[in-house]
């Protein structure tokens, strides 16, 4: 068990004259025990990323350092990390047995009986015992998975790295592993690197996330960090289901307002200074802090600046809540609504964008210059009942 | 019970239909495939005649194969297993020479076949594609070509001398020479359809090894080398046929009539004068079985590599 860092690190491919760089310039600090994910889209460099760490592909520059062991320029052998890969890569002639006795067998010197041992520990802890004399083939999908880990966890190493090991099982197994593979992780306190492209995963299993794009590092957070506090735009887009919505805007500072296509959204003062003067901006809004307000009761805490009227295109039951699009002139966004909530398709109502919640971005960089802060979401509930009291207080003196 | 008897009522009325589709097209249908049978039965019987005709002729006297064609089987009066006899007689010690150098060969030309592929396939390095080509450019160079080159340099590689600590080896330098060429010969084929399986094997499994701490022998030996098993078989069998048949490179480098291979002492039961057609053809036999043989022992094997399925 060790910290893992990766400093500065870049990968350039050669692809006949021109050059790829499939990973630039990334850092990252990984903390003895932590669960870190890797997340981005496929071809965003974070697969190379965890096989440089490997030591399957060359650094181009920067290192590596488990502790404080330079390890970039040791082959995979010399490493002492342990990977479980999407096709699982198990030894197709070899029983289970034999195959999570293979790296105690090339790497240690422990004896025999020894070795024996240790893989029945490991395999009633995977609960695989029963499958040890098999071959990977007369495996089910979730049983080789299982199998895999095993031989992972079986060599205790300094670091596990795992490449997208769920996305070959059904979406029920999926979430089952997901939740043991935290358990494990956990019981286990080894350091884990994780890639996947399923933003589910990243929030639910990482101590924090490690967003790649086009092979740069966007944010390194913890999940509900990246979620409320997005570090640009991309982020922003990719953390969330849906993702937020998005409205390409002019700043005008004399108004201190917002103009867009469709929308004016007028700014109180503590958000016109985050702006500075920034012109074009892109204002974004969870779908979750989209709010449709239908009788006089719900508009209580809303400010009728931040309404708009929109028409219902669709509506998504969910069951517990209710994904409904909507579209503002011919710009098109969702929200997320309470599942009892019941919202018809065609119809006008009216949303409410709290400016509480709003993100902004600066249009050319994708830089977030404002966020909604997790104490402005307190602030906001406080103002609410506030405002509550105050028009209570208000209906009685009329 | 129902489901039971319904579908044996159902399997009655079928074969009934088919019966009357039968009696029914009979003439038509049942005519075209009478023709189709009769025509494989004469492809059977052309294929078959020179193997039948060889056997019959083997197991008749000198008057049985002058009196009777060759396709008769022999007569009572003209059986006899001599010739089957002084065959194996005359040909057991270039049988076992044969053998002694075909083997080696033919495990050796596989091996480092297999070595080379995975090397080529499974580890990165410089400059692989040049090497590719010159094993692709190897399986293309005809016998012929090399007879020369080759008979000069084991002229210059003074095998004999070399080989003088032992008066056995020296005097068997010839099988040594040979074995050593068809070896070399045998490497860029093998390396070739060795390749074409290592592709398909999964590198993924390489990189779990690596991970485990293997090194590149390791891999071979313990993960490359298993899961080989069908390709050997196709190797094998190849490599050891072609160099069994082989009487080019014998003619060209067997210089001691003790060291002649099967091939060659087949070639001496022609006799100069007189052909003794049932010698011959009982020696033709005899040099033919142990392909027969390897064919059947690693048969399906053999059909497993050549599907291209690996192992496991």
């Amino acid at each position: 068990m060790a910290a893992l860092t990766l400093d500065h690190v870049t990968k350039r491919f050669q692809d006949g004259t021109d050059e790829i760089v499939a990973v630039d310039d990334v850092s990252i600090e990984v903390a003895d025990g932590e669960f870190l994910v890797l997340v981005g889209p496929s071809g965003c460099g974070k697969s190379t990323t965890l096989r440089m760490i490997a030591g399957l592909e060359t650094t181009t520059e920067g290192s590596i350092f488990l502790d404080d062991e330079p390890i970039a320029h040791r082959p995979p052998q010399r490493r002492d990390v342990a990977m479980v890969f999407q096709s699982y890569a198990l030894y197709p002639h070899m029983t289970v047995r034999e195959n999570m006795a293979f790296g105690l067998e090339e790497s240690t010197s422990m004896p025999d009986d020894r070795i024996r041992e240790t893989v029945e520990e490991t395999a009633q802890m995977l609960d695989i015992s029963e499958l040890l004399d098999r071959k990977p083939g007369e495996l089910s999908g979730g049983q080789q998975q299982r199998v895999a880990l095993g031989r992972a966890i079986v060599r205790d190493p300094q670091a596990f790295l795992m490449d997208e090991p769920l996305s070959n099982l059904d979406a029920k197994l999926r979430s089952e592993m997901r939740t043991e593979l935290q358990r494990l992780q956990h019981d286990l306190d080894v350091t884990t690197i994780y890639v996947t492209h399923d933003q589910t995963e990243a929030m639910t299993m990482g101590d924090r996330i490690a967003i790649l794009d086009g092979g740069r590092l966007q944010q390194v957070a913890t999940p509900l960090e990246c979620y409320h506090q997005p570090a640009n735009l991309f982020v922003a887009g990719f953390i969330g289901e849906p993702s937020m919505n998005v409205f390409d805007v002019t700043y005008d500072p004399a108004d201190g307002k917002l103009v867009g296509d469709t929308i004016e959204y007028p700014l109180s003062q503590s958000v016109r200074d985050d702006i500075g003067d920034r012109t074009d901006l892109v204002l974004g809004v969870r779908p979750e802090d989209v709010r449709i307000v239908g009788g006089r009761e719900d508009r209580l805490d809303s400010n009728p600046a931040h309404e708009f009227d929109v028409t219902v295109d669709v509506v998504e039951p969910m069951g517990d809540q209710n994904t409904v699009y909507v579209t503002l002139g011919h710009h098109s966004f969702a929200a997320v609504i309470p599942g009892l909530q019941s919202i018809t398709e065609g119809v006008t109502e009216t949303v409410h964008l709290p400016e509480s919640a709003i993100h902004l971005f600066d249009a050319r960089t994708g830089e977030a210059i404002h966020n909604r802060s997790l104490e402005a979401v307190d602030e906001d509930v406080n103002r609410s009942t506030e405002t509550e009291t105050e028009t209570e207080t208000e209906t009685e003196t009329d | 019970m129902g489901t039971g008897e319904s579908t044996t009522t159902e399997a009655a009325t079928e074969t009934e239909s088919a019966r009357a589709r039968a009696t029914r097209g009979l003439d038509r249908v049942g005519g075209r495939r009478i023709a189709l049978y009769l025509v494989l039965l004469a492809l059977i019987v052309l294929y078959l005649s020179p193997l039948w005709s060889g056997f019959t002729t083997s197991l008749k006297t000198a008057a049985g194969f002058a009196t009777t064609t060759p396709i008769t089987p022999p007569l009572p009066e003209y059986v006899t297993t001599e010739a089957w006899l002084e065959a194996w007689g005359r040909m057991r010690f270039a049988m076992v020479n044969s053998l002694v150098f075909v083997l080696p060969a033919t495990v050796l030309s596989a091996f480092l076949g297999s070595l080379a592929a995975y090397g080529l396939t499974k580890i990165d390095w410089r400059g692989q594609i040049a090497i590719l080509l010159l094993f692709l450019i190897g399986v293309f160079i005809p016998y012929q070509s090399v007879l020369v080159p080759l008979r000069q340099f084991w002229t210059i590689v003074d095998l004999p001398s070399l080989l003088a600590f032992s008066s056995t080896l020296a005097a068997r330098s010839d099988l040594i020479a040979l074995a050593i060429t068809h070896t070399a010969y045998g490497i860029p084929i093998c390396t070739i359809l060795f390749r074409g399986y290592y592709l398909t094997i999964d590198d993924d499994i390489v990189e779990a090894a690596k991970l485990d701490g293997a090194s590149s022998i390791r891999i071979y030996r313990r993960i490359i080398l298993p899961l080989s098993k069908p390709m050997f078989a196709v190797t094998l069998i190849y490599q050891f046929t072609n160099i069994w048949n082989d009487l080019l490179f014998a003619l060209v480098l067997v210089r001691t009539s003790r060291n002649f291979v099967a091939t060659q002492a087949l070639n001496e039961l022609q006799g100069a004068m007189v052909g003794q057609y049932n010698l011959q053809m009982a020696g033709a036999f005899i040099v033919a079985l142990p392909t027969l043989i390897i064919y059947v022992v690693f048969g399906s094997q053999f059909a497993k590599g050549l599907s291209g399925e690996s192992g496991g």
